[in-house]
This record gives C-alpha cells, structure tokens and sequence, in this order.
C-alpha cells in the first residue's frame, strides 16, 4: 500500500518534471500496454480449445482412480494407500487447525447475507447448517449441531483440505489440496463450525 | 427496517421451500399450467426460427428453405430425431448447432471468420443459432429419437463421450457422472438433480428455462454444466486460470450429446421443454 503511495507520487513528479516528448512517449507505450492486453486476450479465446485440452489433461492420478461407472475406488487399489497417499498431501497452517477469524469461516462455508452462497466453500450445496439457509443440498449429511458431536477438529480440518483421505473417490472436494481454500481459510471454516456460539451449532 | 428483512426473508425462503417440493418433477406443477393455458415462452423461438429459416437470405441469396423446402418440409422432419450424426459433406459428426452453422457457412456464404456474423451466431441471445435449432428441432415432434452408432466416427464419438461422462477432473473433482448417474434424484442446493442418460430427457431439449428467461440448446446446457467442474491450466486461481467451458461445437460437446441422446433411443421429442 505504502509502495503505492511512494510510487504514484514520484510517478506525478516526473510527469511534471518531464517534457512534453516524453509524455506522447508514456502515452505511446500505455497504448502498446492496451494492445498487448488485447493481444492477451484474443490469444486466450483463440486457445479455448488448446486450454481445455490441457485442463483435461491435468487429471491426476487418483482422479482417474475414480473416473468409473460406479464412482468409486476400483478393484486392483488398494483404499488403505488411497486414503494415506491423499492424508499425505494435507499441509496445516502454522497458527493450528482452528483458525481465528470465525466470521470469515462463516462467510467461506456460505455467506448469510447472500443466502447460503459462496463460490469457493459453497458447502450448502450439498450439505443444510445454519436453520436460517434453506437454500441447502442433501447430498452430503446435514451438519447442523456440528460442534456438539466430539469430532476432533483436526479430523473437520482434513476433511475440509482433503475429503479423500477419509472417503477416496467421495463427491466431496478436495478444496485444499487444489488450492481452492488455503490452509488459513480452512482453519477458519474450522473455527466456525466448532463454536458452540455459531449459527450452526445453535 | 430490521422488521422489513426479516419479512422479505420469510417470503424468500417460502418460495425456496416451494421450490424445493417440485424439484424432483420433470415439469414443475406452476410450468404446467402455463402449458395447459397455451402459454410456453418458447413457442416464440419455433416461430422467430421459421420465419428465419424461411426468409432470411445469405450473402449468396439463398434461404434454409431454398434447400429444404418451405418450413423444411422437404427432408428435415425427424432429422433431429437422428442426430449428432457424421455428415459427408463436412466429415465429422455435428449436433443441431453445428450442423446449422455449416450449413450457413458452407452454402450461404456466411463468413464463419466474420466476428458480427459469429456473436449473432454463437450468443445465446444472438439472432441465428437458438430459434433456428429450436425450429428444426420441433419438426421432429412426436417422433422416437433414433440415433444410430454405425460410422467409425461416431463410434469414436460415442466412446469419447461416455468416457468424458466419467471423467473426474478439475479442481472441484467433479464429473458428469458424479451429479447425475450417482446422486441422480439428490438435490445440490434446491436443484433436483436429474439423470440425463436413464431419464432420457433429451426429448424436451432444446428447452426453455424460466430461471434465465431462455432457451437454450444442449449445447449451452452442455456448456454450462463445466463451469462447475473448476477446470484450470495451470493451478487452479478463478480470476486468472478458470477454464470455465469447452469451446462451442468441439468434439467433447458434441461427444457429451452424442453419448446422452444414444440412451434418450426410443424417447418421444417433444420440444421445445419448459424447465424451472
Ligand atoms: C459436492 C458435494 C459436497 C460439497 C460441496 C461439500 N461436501 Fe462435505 N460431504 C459431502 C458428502 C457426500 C459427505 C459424506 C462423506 C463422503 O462421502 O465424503 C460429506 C461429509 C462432510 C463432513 C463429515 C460429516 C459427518 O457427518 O461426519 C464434513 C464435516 C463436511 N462434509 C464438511 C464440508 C464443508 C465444511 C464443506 C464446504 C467447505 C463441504 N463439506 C462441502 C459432500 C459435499
Ligand atoms: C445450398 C443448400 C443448403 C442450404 C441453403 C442449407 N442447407 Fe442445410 N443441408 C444441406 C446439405 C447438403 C446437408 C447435408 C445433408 C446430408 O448429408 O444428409 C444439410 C443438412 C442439414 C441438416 C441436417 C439434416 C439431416 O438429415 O440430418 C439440418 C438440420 C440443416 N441442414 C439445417 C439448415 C438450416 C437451418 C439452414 C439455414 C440456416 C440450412 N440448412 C441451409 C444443404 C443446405
Ligand atoms: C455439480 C453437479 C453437476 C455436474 C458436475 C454436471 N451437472 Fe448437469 N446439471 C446439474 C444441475 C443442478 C442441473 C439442473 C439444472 C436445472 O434445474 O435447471 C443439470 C442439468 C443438466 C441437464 C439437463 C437435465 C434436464 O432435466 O433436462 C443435462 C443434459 C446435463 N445437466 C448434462 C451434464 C453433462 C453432460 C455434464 C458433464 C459435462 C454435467 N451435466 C455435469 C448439475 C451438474
């Protein structure tokens, strides 16, 4: 932020020390800047298909583990080493499981205020909660009185960062292990779900 | 103030509620009035697509019609009851929406290059592609969708589809399958999850969905369904690393409809479908 501020104001001070010349020049290559960006852009739509190939290509191997009819670990792999291979992939934060910023938890498991949603967690699409979202999916169990069931919150923070190293192949995403939340948004969405204050709970 | 969001929020979740309840219809019970009552938006894409197909000319002068007949009398009715199917005359195997926009390209002299042709073409709100393939598509009406699997290509079509059905990919671990073979009749959310391949519900597509105001074609229904999967190129960031979805008229769209419409075999069309 402060970087900025320095920066923008020495930027000012050489607009106004600069000549004219110079000024064109900065306009010229600020006009090359847009073309480039345009450029950029075009490469992007032109390579849809170059992209996709490659998105596809990215199926790691446990994926393709499960791309089955049935979904589910096949014959042949063993689930013990499924279930430690991923268990091994899970990176905690530094400041422990359960994560300080319970409303930020709160947001990432599904905004209230947008009605459950959220587009990274969007854990109400499969899973009811907070009575006040209706908006909420079966496809997971309802985790509504979360906090009052004794699980180890280490054991909700490895389900969150990697659900397929409790249940391999499950519909459930491997959020942390792709990146989607980072370990420090995990651990909040842990804190969230084992306040005995949150909605969730309540 | 407090008390008015509290009462928009009470009637907001009763409409949720309803919604949930009808879910699980094929033709949610408010859309079947509509139909009873004679009143199906998407009739108006039949006819803006007739019309179209019988007046619109192309850069060389001719019509749909010219080829086809008048309302494509001539020899489209029940084609849409056979395809994606492969065409010799552009040597691959094409869906409704590819199928029409060759035919606008290769005999009408429409520039498939021509960026104002390709964005009334290709957009969903654009002039061409969607009344047009909501038109051909009703001239298969009442008749059994009867896809055939007897050319090489479509054989590797077919087989290309049913594996990408499967295929979990993506950094939601998500695939066709996983929503609709395995948690068909779940609900994500307060969305029914339908099965696409044993409920053949090709026969009403193209369909007309109350929730975006539109009609859309498989191919956009196809389409859209990827932007769930989080596909990524490198490492998945959703500003600058979201494959959101396949290209329109590529080989995986096309293989998905290829796949899907197969198991629809036998299915009576009936379009175009009204969807919640
Ligand atoms: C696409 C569906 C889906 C999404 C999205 C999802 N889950 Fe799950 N979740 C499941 C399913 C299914 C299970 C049941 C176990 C399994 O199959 O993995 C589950 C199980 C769980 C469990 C264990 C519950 C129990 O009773 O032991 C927790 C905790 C959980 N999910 C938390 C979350 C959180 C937090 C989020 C959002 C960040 C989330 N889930 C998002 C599908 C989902
Ligand atoms: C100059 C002649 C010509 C014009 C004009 C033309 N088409 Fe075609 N159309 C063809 C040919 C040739 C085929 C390929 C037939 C085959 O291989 O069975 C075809 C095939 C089709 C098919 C698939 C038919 C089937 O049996 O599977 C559809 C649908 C179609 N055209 C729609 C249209 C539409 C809509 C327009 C106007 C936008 C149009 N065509 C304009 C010549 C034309
Ligand atoms: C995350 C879950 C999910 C995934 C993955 C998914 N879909 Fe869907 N799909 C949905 C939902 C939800 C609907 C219903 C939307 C609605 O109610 O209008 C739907 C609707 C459909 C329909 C229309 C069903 C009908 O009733 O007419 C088809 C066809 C379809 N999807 C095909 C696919 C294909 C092909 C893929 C794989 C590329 C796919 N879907 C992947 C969730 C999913």
């Amino acid at each position: 932020m402060k970087k900025t501020v320095i920066y923008g104001a020495s930027f000012t001070a050489f607009i106004l020390i600069a000549c004219q010349p110079t000024a064109q020049k900065a306009a010229v290559s600020e006009k090359k800047e847009e073309e480039k960006k345009i450029q950029v852009k075009k490469e992007k739509k032109k390579n849809l298909a170059e992209r996709f190939k490659i998105a596809l290509a990215n199926q790691d191997k446990w994926q393709k583990a499960c791309s089955n009819p049935d979904q589910i670990v096949p014959k042949g792999i063993d689930v013990e080493t499924f279930r430690k291979e991923m268990m091994a992939t899970v990176k905690f934060p530094e400041g422990g499981v359960i994560g300080k910023d319970i409303k930020r938890g709160e947001k990432l498991f599904g905004d209230p205020d947008k009605g459950g949603r959220s587009r990274r967690g969007n854990c109400y699409a499969c899973h009811c909660g907070d009575p006040r979202i209706l908006a909420c999916g079966n496809i997971g169990p309802s985790l509504r009185g979360y906090a009052k069931r004794g699980i180890d919150p280490k054991d909700t923070y490895i389900r969150i960062y990697n659900s397929w190293a409790i249940v391999p192949c499950s519909v459930m995403p491997r959020l942390g292990y792709h990146g989607v939340l980072t370990p420090e948004e995990i651990a909040d969405i842990v804190a969230y779900m084992h306040d005995p204050e949150s909605p969730l709970n309540k | 103030m407090k008390e008015k969001k509290y009462l928009v929020g009470i009637i907001a979740g009763g409409s949720f509620l309803v919604a949930a309840v009808t879910a699980q219809e094929q033709t949610p019970s408010h859309l079947q009035e509509l139909l009873e009552l004679g009143m199906h938006p998407g009739h108006a894409y039949v006819d803006e697509g007739r019309e179209l197909f019988n007046t619109m000319k192309g850069p060389n002068g001719k019509t749909c019609a010219s080829c086809h007949g008048e309302d494509g009398s001539k020899n489209l009715e029940g084609a849409y009851a056979r395809m994606p199917r492969y065409y010799t005359d552009i040597g691959k195997v094409a869906d409704l929406d590819l199928r029409i926009l060759s035919c606008m390209t290769q005999y009408m002299g429409f520039d498939p290059k021509d960026k104002k042709f390709r964005k009334e073409f290709d957009k969903w709100s654009g002039k061409y592609r969607v009344p047009l393939a909501t038109f051909v598509a009703s001239l298969s009406n009442g008749m059994e969708i009867n896809v055939q699997i007897d050319d090489p290509q479509e054989e590797e079509m077919y087989k290309k589809g049913e594996k990408l059905w499967f295929m979990r990919v993506g950094a939601r671990d998500f695939s066709c399958g996983i929503c609709h073979s395995v948690l068909a009749g779940k609900r994500i959310r307060l969305q029914g999850l339908p099965d696409p391949v044993k409920a053949k519900v090709y026969t009403h597509w193209p369909a007309y969905r109350f929730g975006n105001d539109r009609m859309w074609t498989m191919e956009d229904r196809v389409r859209s369904c990827f932007r769930a999967y989080f596909l990524f190129e490198k490492k998945w960031n959703e500003k600058s690393d979201w494959v959101k979805k396949p290209p329109p008229y590529s080989d995986w769209v096309i293989a998905l409809e290829l796949y899907m419409k197969h198991a629809a075999n036998g299915g009576v069309i009936e379009v175009p479908g009204l969807l919640r």
